[in-house]
């Protein structure tokens, strides 16, 4: 009998406990050891400490759950601990949102305690250490009554330093949690509205101003010493263009016509930058560069101006976009193939290369082939745009000493954002494992502007053999209203502060998890790749409001309102998915196969495979159609249905495919051996493409 | 000699008389069968070949569908999007030699490779699991008999082409990594993009038997006539070698096929239809015999 009983119970609840263990494996911690980047977290003590704060806090006992909160050194308000839905967030912004979710009791109770002591910092908060001390005041002392004043004070002074976002964040918890403050919230709402604007931030805008209209529509305040009410302030401050409007998304890639291809167009011109290399090898020499995974490289590529930037393997050259004859180069491409036959070279991974451009420079990423060290890091060189001459370079600047730089850099706001690990050769010894890093550089000379660290991995590459590529997804960047956006790909998205290199937070998604217990190997022959599933590293997407991030070794894509900390949604996705843009019509994805989900329900609504795939090359998304160079040619494809509308065979048949790029008056497509530009094509034959046809059309000077 | 020594020495005489059998000629069986026609030589037996060839009357292009995705929702659209691309794509041909065969439907789990140098199993994924779906489709064109070369080229190339554009994986991916060891399932390789079929060929093989049996009858008569003795009536005939079977490799891999008799090449070129048959001849004096023991 008692066994029947204890078996009824056992399976009942059975189902019950196999949730809850897949509910915990589902929980992304900032502190679980299988998670492969850890942000830099907090103390034991600390989360001890808000352990402590919890528990007193139950209990009614309110000095010594302040007082627990009170033992964490100053030091640890910038380390990291797990937030509420994935977000991992610092102990400074922890310790004002468990302070603000005080019951009255306990708010009044703090008042008591700590009154006096914010009241003293205050007085103190001036000269250079005004801002540490406000700050000191607006995380730890934010509820007492000179909380709100000193995050007033706080919020001017990030005005003033051009940190929008973090003065909009200091009013809006003014206004949002101190509703007993004495500062007029119609003056608070108009300074919020202003750095909203300013950090670009829309959503929050738009909710503010309706506020303002409709509680303090006829209270005059005084602005830059002029008096009016709060919505004409804003009327008449952000109705001037250049304080209100964003980041303006037209580019050469988004305006103008689609490329919309005649049947049968020749390149304007053809650069075969390939044909370089292989002129002169003997069949077996052709066979072993083929062999390679240099062969098949598509070099990333930058316009700026008239002239096209393209970084092969390390050699890099400047195009003229009208003629398409060469500029400049860095090196002859002859006998490229000898440094790509060495087994050191071997390990480089060709999409570690990578190339911007602006006005008067030109900076590329990668490798030196000849370089004999096995744990070598890229470099980063800075040329003149006119004649390639090096400006500067990383591996002269001690401050990027055993930094190995990777993934894409970005430019905003005339600063260079570049993401970094440390190397090898520098990982071992005390601290043996690698930290993820982002550094902010001044661009025409290089200088550090700042170094942030974002994480430390939990294991380093775990396998090695002669002929490995390096398997470790390449982290991307991305600028949005004064914050810059790191995809590690390794599990964390983290948001720093553009201006000051701060980390404020980051978002845990689930990934693959590390696997440092098992042993590491070395292998001594070359062998083949096991199957891959993982998808190429895409850069976090801005759709509307939102952030879209698909980690290269998630199963999971996740939409986050980075201003709000709020996680959108979130959906099991193929891992093999990568995100390639985003309108109102759709989500567009890469990988296997090129597909849409819906904006609103998230449903995959189409999916269509092309030839080779979809898991690499850079694709034109546009409203009017998608374009992607395929090893069949360019195929233009409709947003709405996936329908293939048009196949453009083009000139670059038996190519790999590649990277297109639009310029005001060419398509240019490059692939891993030419570079061929085509005229983008009349309006006519635009719509003629875009017209409801069943099977596509094909063109191309070659069909 | 001790009393052990003789003891060993009947032992040994003894061991030896039981296994003496006497010597019988065997009948070589060709397919190695260990049940096939053994017994002693009575009369002649004979192989008979007989060959009739004609060049394939359609020709087969395998394509694979194949769809993964964490949501089964996905996996479907996608799968489902695939296919009607690709059948799309050739009712959009207007051939109506042309038609598209689906072979059956596999649903199962997107794995990791294993990979046995490293030694270990691949990463348990907490029981999450992308689901693939998976179908074999075969494009097939008839009435390529009588095309010239030209033609043909031109026909194939459309039909390439057409599954390429349509995002067709021609003939399937590999799901094991040949370095790493002989895949005895794999019967994919080798198989080439196109396969050329003859499936009509009936009369040929009628043709063909015949040939076979003449054949052998002319090799009896040879053996009878060089051993001095009269060939009699046929006693046996097995079949040897039989057009237009398949036989599968361990009876997997085949399950998705359509059973039909048919003959295939990776080449556009004459198939021969290959008949050989085992056949045993009475002696004719022998066969005398036996019916006078009858009468009597």
């Amino acid at each position: 009998m008692t066994c029947t009983v204890i078996m009824a119970v056992w399976i009942l609840a059975a189902p019950a406990l196999v949730q809850a263990a897949d509910e915990q494996l589902e929980k992304v911690s900032n502190d679980r050891p299988d998670r492969p980047l850890q942000m830099p977290a907090a103390s034991s003590e600390t989360k001890e400490a808000f352990d402590d704060f919890e528990r007193f806090a139950r209990r009614g006992s309110w000095e010594r759950a302040t007082k627990a909160l009170y033992a964490i050194p100053e030091a640890q308000a910038g380390r990291f601990v797990d937030g509420q839905d994935g977000f991992i967030i610092s102990v400074a912004r922890k310790r004002r949102a468990v302070l603000s979710g005080l019951s009255p009791e306990g708010q009044a109770a703090y008042r008591l305690f700590y009154d006096a002591d914010a009241k003293k910092l205050l007085e103190q908060a001036k000269g250079p250490s005004e801002q540490a001390t406000l700050e000191r005041l607006y995380s730890s002392y934010f509820l007492s009554s000179a909380g709100d004043n000193a995050a007033d004070r706080l919020g001017d002074l990030y005005f003033e330093q051009g940190q929008f976002d973090r003065a909009a964040d200091c009013w809006l918890a003014v206004l949002g949690e101190r509703t007993d403050s004495e500062i007029s919230p119609a003056v608070l709402t108009v300074k919020a509205a202003l750095a909203l604007a300013r950090a670009g931030r829309r959503p929050e805008l738009d909710a503010i101003r309706a506020e303002m209209a409709d509680r303090y529509a006829d209270e005059v305040v005084t602005i830059g010493g002029r008096k009016a009410k709060g919505a004409e302030h804003l009327r008449g401050l952000l109705g001037d263009p250049g304080l209100a409007k964003g980041p303006d998304p037209a580019s050469a890639a988004t305006a103008g016509l689609p490329p919309a291809l005649p049947e049968a167009v020749p390149a304007a011109w053809q650069l075969r930058f390939a044909a370089s290399v292989t002129a002169g090898m003997t069949a077996l020499e052709l066979t072993q560069w083929e062999a390679t995974s240099f062969s098949g490289a598509v070099p990333p590529a930058a316009v700026a101006g008239q002239t096209l930037y393209v970084n092969y393997l390390g050699h890099v050259f400047a195009v003229d976009l009208a003629s398409g004859k060469m500029l400049w180069r860095s090196a002859s491409f002859h006998n490229l193939e000898q440094g790509t036959m060495q087994g050191q070279s071997q390990m480089i991974d060709p999409k570690r290369f990578a190339i911007l451009a602006a006005p008067g420079f030109v900076w590329t990423l990668g490798r030196d082939l000849k370089e004999m060290n096995y744990q070598a890091v890229s470099r980063l060189v800075c040329r003149r745009a006119e004649n390639g001459e090096i400006e500067w370079q990383s591996s002269d600047i001690p401050d990027f000493a055993g930094i190995d730089l990777a993934g894409v850099p970005i430019l905003a706001r005339g600063v260079m954002f570049v993401a970094g690990k440390s190397s090898n050769s520098m990982s071992y010894g005390q601290d043996n494992t690698p930290h993820q890093f982002v550094l902010a550089i001044r661009p025409h000379d290089g200088k550090l502007l700042w170094k942030t660290d974002v994480g430390v991995f939990r294991e380093g590459q775990r396998y090695y053999y002669y002929g490995m590529g390096d398997s470790s997804p390449q982290p991307r960047l991305v600028y949005r209203a004064g914050s810059v956006y790191i995809d590690t790909h390794n599990g964390i998205l983290g948001r720093l502060d553009a201006e000051s290199g701060t980390l404020e937070w980051g978002y845990g998604y689930p990934t693959e998890p590390a696997q440092s217990q098992y042993g590491r190997m070395i292998f001594f022959n070359g062998m083949p790749s096991p199957t891959s599933s993982q998808g190429a590293a895409s850069a976090p997407l801005a759709a509307g409001d939102a952030i879209l991030v698909k980690g290269a070794k998630s199963d999971r894509i996740c939409a986050l309102d980075p201003d709000r900390m709020k996680l959108l949604w979130d959906r099991p996705i193929a891992r093999s998915a990568r995100l390639i843009g985003a309108d109102a019509q759709g989500i567009y994805l890469g990988g296997p196969e090129l597909g849409a989900l819906d904006p609103k329900t998230r449903v995959l609504r189409w999916s269509t495979a092309l030839p080779g795939g979809s898991d690499d090359g850079q694709v034109l998304v546009r409203p009017d159609g998608l374009w992607q160079f395929t090893p069949r040619g360019v195929f233009e494809v409709d947003p709405q249905s996936g329908r293939v509308r048009r196949i453009f065979r083009g000139d670059d048949a038996g190519s790999a495919g590649g990277d297109l790029m639009l310029t005001d008056g060419l398509l240019v497509a490059i692939s891993n051996r030419t570079i061929s530009a085509y005229p983008r094509g009349s309006a006519g034959a635009a719509q003629a493409s875009r017209g409801g046809v069943a099977a596509p059309k094909t063109g191309g000077s070659n069909d | 000699m001790t009393r052990s020594s003789v003891a060993v020495l009947i032992s040994a005489v003894v061991m030896i008389t039981a296994s003496a059998r006497p010597a019988q000629a065997q009948i070589y069986d060709p397919t190695g069968s260990q049940t096939g026609a053994s017994g002693n030589i009575d009369g002649f037996a004979v192989a008979g070949r007989g060959v009739a060839a004609a060049k394939p009357n359609r020709l087969e292009i395998e394509l694979e569908v194949s769809a993964a995705s964490e949501l089964t929702a996905d996996a479907i659209v996608k799968y489902r999007d695939a296919k009607k691309r690709l059948q799309d794509a050739f009712s959009g041909l207007k051939m109506g030699n042309v038609k598209v065969e689906e072979r059956g439907l596999n649903v199962d789990q997107k794995g990791q490779a294993i990979n046995p140098y490293y030694m270990e199993m691949p990463v348990a994924r907490r029981g999450k699991v992308e689901v693939q779906l998976k179908r074999k489709l075969v494009v097939t064109c008839a009435e390529i008999r009588d095309m010239d070369e030209e033609t043909l080229l031109k026909l194939v190339a459309k039909l390439l082409d057409v599954a390429q554009d349509a995002g067709g994986k021609i003939g399937g991916q590999p799901e094991y990594n040949p370095y790493y060891g002989y895949n005895p399932y794999n019967r994919g390789g080798g198989g080439g993009m196109v396969r050329f079929i003859l499936d009509d060929f009936d009369a040929l093989q009628e043709k063909a038997y015949g040939e076979a049996i003449a054949d052998a009858r002319s090799k009896a008569s040879r053996l009878a006539k060089l051993s001095g003795v009269e060939l009699g009536r046929v006693a046996g005939i097995r079949e040897v070698v039989v057009p237009g079977e398949r036989a599968s490799v361990m009876g997997m891999g085949g399950d998705d096929e359509v059973h039909r008799k048919r003959l295939e090449s990776t080449k556009f070129q004459d198939i021969p239809i290959r008949v050989e048959l085992q056949v045993r001849f009475d002696l004719a004096a022998a066969a005398k015999s036996e019916k006078r023991e009858g009468t009597k």
